[in-house]
């Protein structure tokens, strides 16, 4: 099989797409689980991404995100619809908000630093798309604060994982941790 | 050093975070319950708002008669009503969101609203 790759496909490609075929199948699997809430899941996938980012970088994290939602919205069949901007306003800005605190990983911050930042913003990328756009409506920001609450615990939750995947060592012999922290 | 372990900006960041969503609760949350508007709903009338601005006096007419609404800076009365029993007129003033004052002889109700929530539903 490898032998019909061309040879510009490194390691580290790989190493992106298998992430990113991760992080779709858990967003996929995700949105079979029906919330309580609409508007409101953990965003596992989100894990990946940060699993993405510790160990490849943030432009390797940027790919796989960007693969996920666009990947995910072809299986659940929501792509260009207000779904899928919501889900790509909110990873854009989940990624920049990465990028801030990028330099401060993993040294000064971890894996629940970053989930939290990364859900805050996620939910914060949404919620101005949702109203800015969506549903321009006056009233809406009295629905921001429980959706901020939820992003903090959906944020701890996955960042507690990603910070157990990240410890585990099945996971650490696949996945070679970055040399520059 | 490994990539798992807690550092010392996860909790600052917990910590912000958690400011964000106190603070996002209490902005959104804490009434404004300064009356800014009034609000006149009369039977067989569409509703009509009166901005409470300035001292005026406004008269409505009923099927029984006049009632008179006085209206001051941030707060506004049923100063007199054709209600036999005053019901209207010892609402007193009204100045918080959601007071209201009632006279049913001249099927008309007085709310006075402040910028309290004032959604009537939210739909996804």
């Amino acid at each position: 099989m490898t032998a019909s790759f061309p040879d510009t496909l490194t390691q580290r490609d790989r190493a992106i797409a298998a992430l990113a075929a991760i992080a779709i199948g858990v967003q996929v699997l995700e949105a079979a689980i029906p919330s309580p809430v609409p508007g409101i899941k953990p965003g596992l996938a989100n894990i990946v991404t940060l699993i993405a980012l510790l160990t490849l970088g943030w432009r390797a994290a940027v790919a796989v995100t960007l693969i996920r939602v666009v990947g995910a919205a072809l299986l659940l069949g929501t792509l260009l619809s207000p779904t899928f901007w919501l889900s790509l306003a909110g990873a854009l800005a989940a990624l920049a908000a990465l990028g801030l605190l990028r330099p401060l990983a993993p040294r000064h911050v971890g894996a629940l630093g970053l989930a939290i930042a990364a859900a805050m913003a996620h939910i914060t990328g949404q919620f101005l798309l949702a109203w800015g756009v969506i549903i321009p409506h006056p009233n809406l920001p009295l629905v921001l604060p429980p959706l901020l609450l939820a992003a903090l615990i959906a944020g701890s939750v996955t960042g507690i994982l990603a910070a157990h995947v990240l410890a585990d060592p099945r996971i650490q012999r696949h996945v070679r941790l970055a040399r520059h922290p | 050093m490994t990539l798992s372990g807690l550092r010392w900006g996860d909790g600052v960041i917990a910590a912000l975070a958690s400011g964000a969503v106190v603070a996002a609760f209490a902005l959104a949350y804490l009434p404004d319950t300064e009356a800014s508007m009034l609000v006149i709903t009369q039977t067989g009338e569409p509703p009509r708002q009166e901005p409470l601005d300035r001292a005026r006096e406004i008269e409505i007419h009923g099927p029984a008669g006049i009632t008179r609404v006085q209206i001051e800076p941030g707060r506004a009365r049923c100063a007199d009503s054709p209600g036999t029993r005053n019901i209207c007129e010892n609402s007193g003033w009204l100045q918080r969101h959601g007071e209201v004052a009632v006279s049913l002889p001249n099927r008309l109700t007085l709310q006075v609203q402040g910028r309290g929530p004032g959604y009537d539903s939210i739909h996804y």
